[in-house]
């Protein structure tokens, strides 16, 4: 709530810095008897932003940075045989800290806490006023010498263009902060996985038993109770992808050869948007449709040809994911087919190829790298979707190539590991994000070869 | 016939081109084989064609069949009195009196009345009978028509869950009763009570106007629709100018060198990061490094509007590609500057286009479940969110929650609650055809 | 057969002399629609066994969409629609019982543009032998790719190359591809869409040259907007101007002592 007033405080101040700024500029071309440089707007839009921009700046600083600094501070009030003892956990007791500064009080926590809180809660109140009063420092500042610089000489439209053009390149470096941050949030919390867990276990081990420590601890007190051989996770995904695959190649190919070569521009214009609605429905909505639906479906007829199919089943997930994954194949396909000259077509039909020897021998070739491409795009979002296989494929970690049977995959397993509670430094937390690594690298590494085929193919037809 | 074919074929070996009548020969005999070869591809591809169009209608057939009778359910009609001691039992209709009052004992009362439960455990499954809002209800009703205290109304009440499949024909009388959810007694009653007509099937006023609920009659999905706008509201203001900016930077403004290059490969392969993936990206920084409360439609849509970025910026640079030069040109022809030229004409000509990405992209978001799962927006939040810092969900996550619940009528409101996302969803694509249509420009 | 009143209708428009002796190709009355544009306008001409005929005139003027109709090549497009009639060996090859296939294998065609396909030189020449089963064996299929590179002219730069791209070839090299997979179906007429348009001038001899050869043994129907180069390949020439044809006679003559004034705008350089 405060962090709202301030804002909507800074922007009238700002506001009132553009009509200082645009009375100037009025005085000025009164006083003066000439036009000044620029229009008289410009100079109350460079007087506002140069108020705002900075202050604002302050503003998210320091609202990000308070919360750290407190959390540093606070740990002097952690009495040290808390720290001291074994169960030590300096983000749950941050929690429980942090659940009381906002009332949320379960059963009675001890007095420390509670005096943490309070002491807390007066810096969050020190640190608003100090909040304040920096941003009125600097807005007033930064708004006086904008102000200050309005002369009759001053060319505001170029300050205010250049104001502008800093601020669109700054939101076109915002695309780069994403991919760091992708990176840096995963990168770092691997590195802390694998000092626990081998690299190579991890990578070549066939067993994923993940478990929270205090489960271990729980358990037979053995030692390595959990394991985190990731191998069934990545079969897991292969599996489900290449049955997608044995979906949606031959249906989407097909589909893309019709829509192309054989269908009339009617036909087109109807199919291929139609076609494409597959794509845009919801993911959780296919993953509801494999789980209440197919997955009932297959268990009973399965049951009728005497085959045990799991409820949960590898099949169901891929076959539905399959048809998620059609309008990629079909699409992309038609598109690059498209793009295969007319004049081979041409050269086809001049020689007497029906339109099937055009298009299995001709066109098709021509245009396979750009297929394969979009295969491959197809397969990259079918290693990444998550809703299908968390709500369809179960969470047994199998390692078998049945399709009849339950598997898990590294989306699954992110999902079941990073939602609900989580002991930040545990080994299994510290998993979901080596898995996510995993799965960044490869469906980096597919988008950017099938980016590059695509790219080549259409270098070799321009 | 022999010796003419082995003649031609010695003809063939000797002469090295066969002569065109013998050509046309050889064609013309081998045609029916190809053109029955061709129309096999064609069939093919219809048949592709439609098994992926039958898939789709398949899927809008299960959802909407299920989801349909989502939007109602049985209600049981009760004589209420309104007895204002036993209800508001401090008089002041605050909460807390209300809460204080025994409006469950009046209903319960009014309800064996006509059933008549015999000893302590009929009593027991009787009142389970009727849903465990009904108190809320009443203390609702007296709240916006206190003139009904000292009334004798009739008031309808949700049915329990159970009976409700039972109503609907999924718990099924023949079943053994040790096998049932619900015994004999309580069939009893249910007839009873049918007997008198007092059992109905209207349309549901819990599904669009309640929240969240362990109680699958009383479950609803304003929360989770406010939650949704609410975080939509968030991407759009956040990554709609932020992927114009973007797009005019890279397409107008930036000269072509190793940094735009970088930014370019850069969006185009964060297109292609697993959803899941930005959620984790979620979780890391705005959570655990900036200290963001979990749970909230703010980080949702901060989450979101970075993952639809990519969508708007492509979508956003080929509009302003599809600008024509000559526009530019004679804007720079008259004296305007870069930024003038940028924002009195190539942004205005290109909108459309802008617009039809951003709403696609907003599509994108608004059907994204896995990475709010990350943030956390999975919890059982019963309020409905009333800002953006307040807790709440979204509809695709509400979908994803109920359909793990074991409760029979929460598939029917799982597939009620999808027929409003999809709903949500086609008008939204609805909308960017229709803008397409409307303001597309042919140069 | 058409009646001669239709035949005589169109000498009124058409000067010079429009039929052959031995026709192959006959076509009678010709109209042919784009939608509503109308590109051929009522066309009556005859094409004789092994004659090298060129159809000349001004850019638009609707040569090469004539020529299309001969393999029924305007069937891709959808709104073209063809009247009249135009026969083969005296079939009418817009028939309804006629198959395109066959007919294309009998009239084979090159493109404007060099358009090999982006397989091997040897697969491109086998392509037309291969998807029309005109080779009994691997022996055979060489035999027919050789002899028809041979015949246009290509064998002696290609053949220690055969299994590198065709579209790696030089472009006059890639147009004698383009004839000798033509050549490899065993066509009976070969349709020239501006063959040379695309080639500089020493491919464009030797292409010249080749079709001067090829004369001999095929009838050869070539659209070129180069006047020397009609003159040069061809016996016959047929001038055609706004979709009308409107002149058809003997090359020397045409060039020489134009009967339509049209014409003798066009070859004098008054029309382009």
């Amino acid at each position: 709530m405060f962090s709202f007033f301030l804002l909507t405080g800074i922007l009238i101040i700002s506001l009132f810095f553009f009509l200082l700024g645009y009375n100037r500029a009025k005085n000025l071309i009164n006083l003066n008897q000439k036009n000044l440089h620029s229009l008289t707007h410009y100079y109350g839009i460079f007087c506002s932003l140069s108020a705002l921009l900075p202050t604002l700046g302050v503003f998210f600083i320091f609202t990000i940075c308070d919360d750290l600094v407190f959390a540093e501070l606070v740990k002097e009030y952690i009495p040290n045989e808390v720290i001291n003892s074994k169960d030590y956990n300096f983000t749950i007791v941050l929690a429980q800290i942090n659940n009381s500064v906002e009332g949320l009080i379960f059963g009675t926590p001890p007095q420390w806490i509670t005096n943490a809180a309070e002491i807390w809660k007066s810096w969050v109140i020190k640190s608003n006023i100090l909040t304040m009063i920096v941003c009125a420092i600097t807005i007033l500042t930064s708004g006086f010498l904008s102000y200050k610089k309005i002369h009759s000489e001053f060319r505001s439209r170029n300050a205010v263009e250049k104001i502008v053009m800093t601020i669109l390149a700054v939101s076109s470096v915002i695309a780069i902060l994403t991919t760091i941050a992708i990176i840096f949030s995963v990168v770092f919390e691997s590195i802390r996985f694998f000092a626990l867990i081998p690299y190579d276990e991890f990578l070549f081990g066939t067993v994923w038993n993940p478990q929270f420590e205090g489960a271990e601890r729980a358990g037979s007190g053995q030692e390595g109770l959990s394991q985190y051989g990731a191998i069934p996770l990545f079969a897991g995904t292969f599996l489900i992808s290449i049955i997608a695959l044995c979906v949606s190649v031959p249906i989407g190919l097909f589909s893309a050869i019709y829509l192309s070569e054989y269908a009339s521009s009617k036909e087109r214009a109807f199919f291929k948007p139609l076609l494409e609605v597959l794509a845009g429905i919801p993911t959780v909505v296919y993953g509801f449709f494999a789980a209440l639906t197919v997955a009932p479906f297959l268990r009973s007829s399965g049951s009728m040809l005497g085959l045990d199919i799991a409820s949960e089943s590898a099949l169901a997930a891929g076959l539905v994911m399959g048809i998620m994954i059609i309008p990629f194949i079909s699409s992309l396909s038609d598109d690059v087919i498209n793009a295969v000259p007319q004049s081979l077509r041409d050269a086809g039909y001049g020689l007497g190829s029906t339109k099937n020897e055009t298009v299995m021998k001709i066109v098709l070739p021509a245009a396979l790298p750009g297929v394969v491409a979009s295969i491959i795009l197809a397969v990259s979002r079918a290693v990444g979707e998550t809703m299908i296989v968390v709500m369809a494929a179960g969470l047994a970690a199998n390692l078998t190539a049945n399709p009849l049977e339950a598997v898990t995959t590294v989306t699954s397993q992110i999902v079941t590991i990073l939602v609900g509670d989580q002991e930040f430094e545990s080994a299994k937390t510290l998993s979901a994000f080596a898995l996510a690594l995993t799965l960044i690298i490869i469906t980096l590494g597919m988008n950017f070869y099938a980016l590059h085929v695509v790219k080549k193919y259409r270098e070799q037809y321009e | 016939m022999l010796c003419m074919l082995l003649k031609n074929t010695e003809n063939n070996m000797n002469k090295k081109i066969i002569n065109p009548e013998e050509a046309t020969n050889i064609v013309k005999n081998s045609i029916v084989k190809r053109r029955s070869k061709d129309s096999r591809l064609k069939l093919f591809g219809r048949a592709a064609i439609g098994l992926a169009v039958c898939f789709l209608l398949f899927l809008f057939y299960s959802i909407f069949t299920k989801g349909y009778p989502g939007f109602f359910q049985y209600y049981v009609t009760l004589d209420i009195n309104f007895d204002r001691e036993r209800i508001d039992p401090k008089g002041d209709l605050s909460d807390n009196s209300l809460f204080d009052g025994d409006a469950s004992a009046i209903v319960n009362e009014s309800l064996f009345s006509i059933i008549e439960p015999k000893g302590r455990k009929e009593k027991k499954l009787a009142k389970k009978i009727v849903s465990s809002g009904k108190d809320v209800r009443i203390a609702k009703m007296v709240k916006d028509d206190p003139g009904l205290f000292g009334t004798v109304t009739q008031v309808k009440f949700a049915l329990d869950d159970d009976i409700d499949s039972f109503l609907r024909g999924y718990i099924k009388r023949e079943t053994p009763e040790s096998e049932r959810r619900i015994n004999d007694k309580v069939i009893g009653f249910i007839d009873k009570l049918n007997e008198e007509g007092r059992i109905s099937y209207e349309f549901s006023d819990y599904i669009l106007s309640g929240s969240a609920s362990g109680n699958p009659e009383m479950a609803g999905i304003k929360g989770a629709f406010i939650g949704s706008l609410l975080t939509l509201s968030v991407c759009l203001l956040i990554a709609f100018p932020l992927g114009v900016a973007t797009a005019v930077y890279l397409e107008e403004i930036a000269k072509k060198n190793r940094i735009t290059e970088i930014i370019e490969v850069n969006i185009n392969n964060l297109a292609a990061v697993p959803s899941v993936v930005f959620g984790i990206m979620g979780l890391a920084i705005f959570i655990s490094i900036f200290g963001m409360p979990r749970s909230i439609p703010l980080v949702g849509g901060m989450v979101l509007a970075l993952m639809t970025l990519p969508t708007i910026i492509i979508s956003s640079r080929a509009a302003i590609r599809a600008v024509p030069p000559s526009v530019r040109d004679a804007a720079y022809g008259i004296g305007a500057s870069k930024l003038q030229v940028i924002f009195h004409h190539v942004i205005p000509l290109a909108m459309p286009g802008m617009l039809t990405g951003t709403i696609i992209g907003m599509a994108q978001a608004l059907g994204e479940t896995a990475p709010l799962l990350m943030i956390g927006m999975v919890a059982f939040i019963v309020d409905i969110p009333n800002s953006v810092v307040d807790p709440g969900t979204v509809l695709p996550v509400q979908i994803f929650m109920w359909a793990d619940f074991a409760e029979r009528m929460f598939i029917q409101k799982t597939s009620a609650a999808i027929i409003v996302l999809l709903g949500f969803l086609i008008a939204m694509n609805a909308l960017a055809v229709y803008l397409r249509k409307k303001l597309e420009r042919r140069w | 057969m058409n009646s001669k009143k239709n035949d005589l209708k169109s000498l009124e428009l058409t000067v010079g002399d429009v039929f052959s002796k031995n026709a192959r190709l006959k076509a009678r009355n010709v109209n042919v629609f784009y939608g509503e544009n109308k590109a051929i306008d009522n066309v009556t001409i005859d094409i004789g066994n092994k004659e090298v005929i060129s159809f000349i005139g001004p850019s638009g003027c609707g040569k090469s969409t004539f020529l299309r109709c001969f393999n029924r090549m305007n069937d891709t497009i959808d709104s073209c629609v063809i009247q009249g009639e135009i026969s083969i060996d005296d079939e009418n090859i817009y028939d309804k019982k006629i198959d395109v296939v066959p007919l294309r294998a009998r009239i084979g065609m090159v493109f404007q543009k060099p358009n090999p396909f982006p397989k091997s030189i040897y697969d491109n020449v086998a392509y037309g032998p291969r998807i029309h089963g005109l080779s009994e064996n691997k022996e055979h299929l060489d035999n027919i790719v050789e002899e028809s590179l041979k015949r246009a002219g290509l064998w002696q730069e290609v053949s220690d190359r055969l299994s590198s791209p065709g579209t790696g070839l030089s472009g006059g090299q890639q147009q004698r591809l383009c004839i000798a997979r033509a050549i490899a179906v065993s066509p009976e007429v070969i349709l020239m869409d501006e063959p040379c348009s695309a080639l500089d001038p020493i491919a464009t001899a030797k292409i010249e040259e080749l079709i001067h050869e090829l004369g001999n043994e095929y009838s050869i129907v070539i659209v070129t907007h180069s006047m020397q180069q009609a003159a040069r390949v061809s016996k016959r020439t047929a001038y055609f101007h706004l979709g009308k044809l409107i002149e058809v006679g003997k090359t020397k003559e045409i060039f020489t002592r134009p009967k339509h004034n049209q014409t003798e705008a066009y070859i004098s350089g008054k029309i382009g």
